[in-house]
């Protein structure tokens, strides 16, 4: 009877390519993991400050809708104030747009469709200021009352440089969680946030660009550089 | 003599059409040429340049801009704008690839469309993932917003024609609500309750929403990507469980998926527009919303009257 001799034979290198294999995995892994975080595969969470709600993480369902729809209006708000006031003399008070100019422009959510049912028919008021400096400026859309479950209410705060207290023009959309509200005394940051106002912050395609290419592509050198070869053809007209 | 006579109305004739090619040439000159990489921002960008400015297609019409590969042509076609307007939210990322490989990154202003447009999660993704959708052209509200920042931007590039641009965005606007106030007459007097949807893909989310209809489930995990035979089954006792009576499925891509859960669920099945395949054209957008809305208000009728 004989006996198989079996021999292990170890390549003269072994050790060496072990420690070559596990440096090799370590290199992929850690390449794979800074290729994932310099592309800016995070997540859509930004840093909100806690008067601050995001429209995307946060806001579900009809409030979702109803946010989106005032985004776009706060550009057609500007539009339609100067259609109103084409012709109102310098001397003469000129007017916001009111809920009857918001129907004859099929605006939304203003706008009384069926859209506006579903998204729980929120009842809007509009409070103008009556004089120069009066609830600090600002001109405000109130939307509350709506039926949908735990909806909660809308304000549109316009602030105006020239009636003072505001540097800028601005336009801020809040969002309270109680269904019921009344038209806040103040269009003032630190008032409505002390009411239970939360300014609503939405993730917009800008950031969204930034988190896909890992950078602001607006001032990235390149499109300036761009830029700077159209403004030469088309810009000084 | 006679010759002669015959040849100087020739030789002015000449004259003046080589001035006239030249006047033309130098009108041209002055055209800003728009590219765009979709369907929707060609209708867009054109009804809001009018005869302003030309609008020029990066991929052929016929091509699908679903994992597009991009072809010679369009690196041709890329070096002829001055402006590119772009998605850039994840529906056309071959556009970047066309830039590069063109070199014209330098030298092509981008306009992002949707930088002002608030973004919403793709609709009936599992507990807690948030997902961007980026089908923000098969909208309304969303497509008028992308519509003020093109017209914004084309103005701020073409000063001289700033003013015209946003008061042909203004009106194009006005044409796009307008079709939600006809979509408003057709469904008129119908009972929403029983109304339950789920849609193929998530490109019919921010219609969906703007309407105030919510997507109970959304049948592919990700764009363009089959679910397995457990999401599908998972899926299918989803859409049991929420007693969902409608499936919206895209128009251009027929997939047999669709049948089998009609099957297995009972659902009635309507088609719907991704606004991305056929001609070019300044009407698409506004003719082919005007087929979803229709249909949306055709599938909200049957089940009113109890028909899904």
């Amino acid at each position: 009877m004989t006996t198989a001799a079996i021999q292990q034979v170890r390549p003269a290198g072994a050790r060496y390519e072990g420690i070559a294999l596990g440096l090799a995995t370590i290199l992929v892994a850690g390449l794979l993991w800074l290729y994932v975080r310099e592309l800016g595969q995070g997540d859509t969470r930004e840093p909100l400050y806690d008067w601050q709600v995001s429209a995307f993480n946060a806001l579900t369902g009809a409030d979702q809708a109803i946010y989106n729809a005032l985004f776009t209006a706060k550009d057609d708000v500007p539009y339609l104030y100067e259609d109103i006031n084409m012709f109102t003399p310098d001397n003469a008070k000129f007017r916001w747009p009111s809920l009857e100019d918001f129907q004859d422009a099929l605006l939304p959510p203003f706008y009384r469709d069926k859209s506006w049912e579903q998204n729980g028919s929120l009842q809007w008021t509009l409070y103008e200021p009556l004089a120069e400096g009066e609830m600090q400026g600002s001109t405000m859309y109130l939307g509350t009352d709506g039926r949908q479950p735990q909806q909660g209410s809308f304000l549109l705060v316009i602030g105006h440089v020239h009636a003072g207290f505001r540097n800028t023009n601005s336009m801020v959309i809040w969002w309270n969680k109680k269904n019921h509200v009344v038209m806040p005394q103040s269009g003032f940051r630190d008032g409505l946030i002390l009411q239970g106002w939360r300014e609503v912050v939405p993730y917009s395609g800008a950031q969204e660009v930034k988190r896909i290419f890992g950078k602001d592509t607006s001032k990235a050198e390149d499109q300036e550089q761009a830029e700077q070869a159209i403004n030469g053809l088309f810009g000084d007209k | 003599m006679l010759s002669r006579i015959r040849t100087v109305p020739k030789t002015l004739a000449l004259a003046c059409l080589a001035a006239l090619a030249l006047g033309s040439q130098a009108a041209h000159a002055a055209r800003l040429k728009v590219g765009i990489t979709l369907h929707p921002y060609y209708s867009f960008v054109a009804n809001i340049v009018g005869d302003r400015a030309d609008v020029i297609p990066l991929i052929d019409a016929d091509a699908n801009p679903h994992g597009y590969a991009p072809q010679s042509a369009d690196m041709i076609r890329i070096m002829s704008m001055d402006v590119l307007v772009v998605n850039g939210i994840g529906h056309d990322t071959w556009a970047f690839e066309i830039l590069d490989a063109a070199g014209m990154r330098k030298k092509l202003v981008l306009i992002y469309a949707n930088d002002g447009v608030s973004l919403i999660p793709v609709a009936g993704a599992p507990a807690g993932e948030k997902v961007v959708n980026p089908h923000t052209f098969i909208s309304t509200t969303a497509a008028i917003q992308q519509v003020y920042t093109i017209a914004r931007r084309l103005g701020e590039i073409d000063k001289a024609n700033a003013t015209f641009y946003r008061d042909n965005a203004r009106k194009y606007a006005l044409n796009i609500r307008k079709l939600r106030a006809e979509f408003d007459t057709r469904i008129a007097g119908a009972d929403l309750s029983k109304f339950r949807c789920a849609t193929m893909h998530s490109g019919y989310d921010y219609i969906l929403q703007e309407l105030g209809l919510q997507v109970t489930a959304v049948i592919e995990p990700r764009h363009g990507v089959e679910p397995t035979a457990r999401q599908l089954a998972e899926t299918i006792d989803r859409i049991k469980a929420a007693k969902v009576n409608v499936l919206f499925a895209e128009k251009y891509f027929a997939s047999k998926l669709s049948d089998t859960i009609r099957q297995a669920t009972g659902v009635r099945m309507y088609s719907i527009s991704h606004i991305s395949s056929g001609k070019y054209t300044p009407e698409k957008f506004i003719d082919e919303m005007r087929e979803n809305l229709t249909t949306l208000a055709t599938a909200i009728n049957d089940t009113a009257r109890g028909g899904a």
